[in-house]
């Protein structure tokens, strides 16, 4: 896909299974396009869900709708199961349709020890941390479980 | 009042934004968004956006954090406008500026950001990349890059992987804690445009990893009484110290 900016990186250069420079067709003027990413998977954590999949984001949403509609398949996180008659009541609140969302797990505090706007607003450092010394032992499966279970 | 480096950094952060401009700065930048909030408390009119998606969140609450991820740069926000959104509006040439860090800076304004050492697939250090920078910098009319340190491992005589580097018809300004440097629209090099008062250019010769061969340059102004009491009144908690310890 086409896009602005880009010019003067070396990115282009290093990197051609991602990115081309080609003619713009409409006035010959140099474009860099970029590979459309295509995951597997997006695993998107919301505040709200319906069991359609159906997602409202109640705070900053970042690239989250985005990456919905680029992976394969999209599994939502949510904070709390609610009705579809939420959606109903305000359609453009809905930042990811269900159509687009292979599976809803409800799962409140499902972003610690990050941040899920405005339930908890603080990222936890200490669980941070204990995360990020399991990843380097290669210990996040015992990491999930503790966390699931409350024991960290 | 008084005032050390990161007041003057800040200050001169400030002085980059002009009234009607659309303001844009990345993740972990508490030293721009301090900045920022205290242009608001001077009654600049300009477009404040963050990672947050926040439009011209409220201003008038202290940051607690350094993160510029959190509710702070979201609450009592006006509108949303997300990152995608927000490199559609500066690729169109609608962004005035946008403040932007590096890893290291060469005298050409070319960026690392991507890694430091070895090469780009066996890096000793991988940066958090450069998305960000690499399509922001060609398209932005002011690109702005903070660094809160100034000395020759960061500010080079050549970057050997550029992540983005600024383009001949468009202005680039760079403020460190001695100096500001700028590279005019046209001109390939940057100059020294300002010392700040605490500095002399000798200084900045030393710390400089190219050679500058100007012999005299402007002070800039010490931050007013009236800036230096917006930056405290929008920053109790001393987040824009968090960059200099």
């Amino acid at each position: 896909m086409p896009v602005g900016g880009m010019w003067g990186s070396d990115l282009v250069a290093i990197r051609p299974e991602f990115f081309q420079v080609m003619k713009s067709p409409f006035d010959d003027t140099e474009t860099v396009c970029v590979k459309a990413l295509v995951p597997d998977y997006a695993i998107v954590h919301v505040q709200e869900a319906d069991i359609y999949g159906n997602c409202r984001i109640l705070g900053p949403s970042y690239q989250d709708a985005l990456m919905a509609r680029a992976a394969k398949k999209t599994i939502v996180t949510t904070e709390r199961i609610v009705g579809s008659y939420r959606m109903q009541e305000e359609p453009k609140l809905t930042a990811i349709p269900h159509f687009l969302v292979e599976a809803v797990v409800e799962l409140p505090g499902g972003a610690k020890p990050g941040i899920c706007y405005p339930e908890y607003q603080a990222v936890d450092w200490d669980k941070h941390k204990a995360y990020q010394k399991a990843v380097k032992a290669d210990e996040v499966q015992k990491y999930a479980d503790m966390m699931l279970e409350g024991r960290l | 009042m008084e005032y050390g480096k990161p007041e003057m950094m800040a200050v001169a952060i400030i002085r980059q934004i002009e009234d009607g401009d659309i303001v844009f700065h990345g993740l972990a930048s508490s030293t721009p968004m301090v900045a920022m909030k205290a242009a608001k408390a001077l009654g600049k009119e300009f477009t404040y956006l963050t990672l947050s998606d926040g439009v011209d969140h409220d201003w008038t609450r202290p940051p607690y954090v350094a993160s510029t991820l959190t509710e702070n740069t979201y609450t009592g926000s006006v509108a949303t406008f997300g990152l995608d959104e927000i490199f559609d509006l500066y690729c169109s040439g609608k962004g005035d500026i946008a403040f932007l860090s590096c890893l290291q800076m060469d005298k050409e304004g070319r960026i690392a950001m991507s890694y430091l050492g070895g090469d780009y697939e066996r890096p000793k250090l991988r940066g958090p990349g450069g998305a960000g920078s690499a399509t922001l910098t060609p398209v932005t009319k002011k690109t702005t890059i903070w660094k809160t340190t100034h000395d020759k491992k960061t500010f080079i005589e050549h970057v050997d992987f550029a992540t983005t580097a600024p383009p001949l018809d468009k202005e680039m300004t760079v403020i460190t804690p001695l100096c500001i440097f700028k590279k005019p629209v046209g001109e390939k090099y940057l100059k020294v445009a300002y010392i700040f008062p605490y500095t002399t250019l000798e200084e900045v010769k030393e710390n400089t990893g190219w050679e500058i061969d100007q012999t005299e340059v402007p002070v800039m102004e010490p931050p007013t009484a009236e800036e230096l009491a917006a930056i405290k009144k929008v920053d109790p908690n001393n987040i824009l110290h968090f960059e200099f310890k």
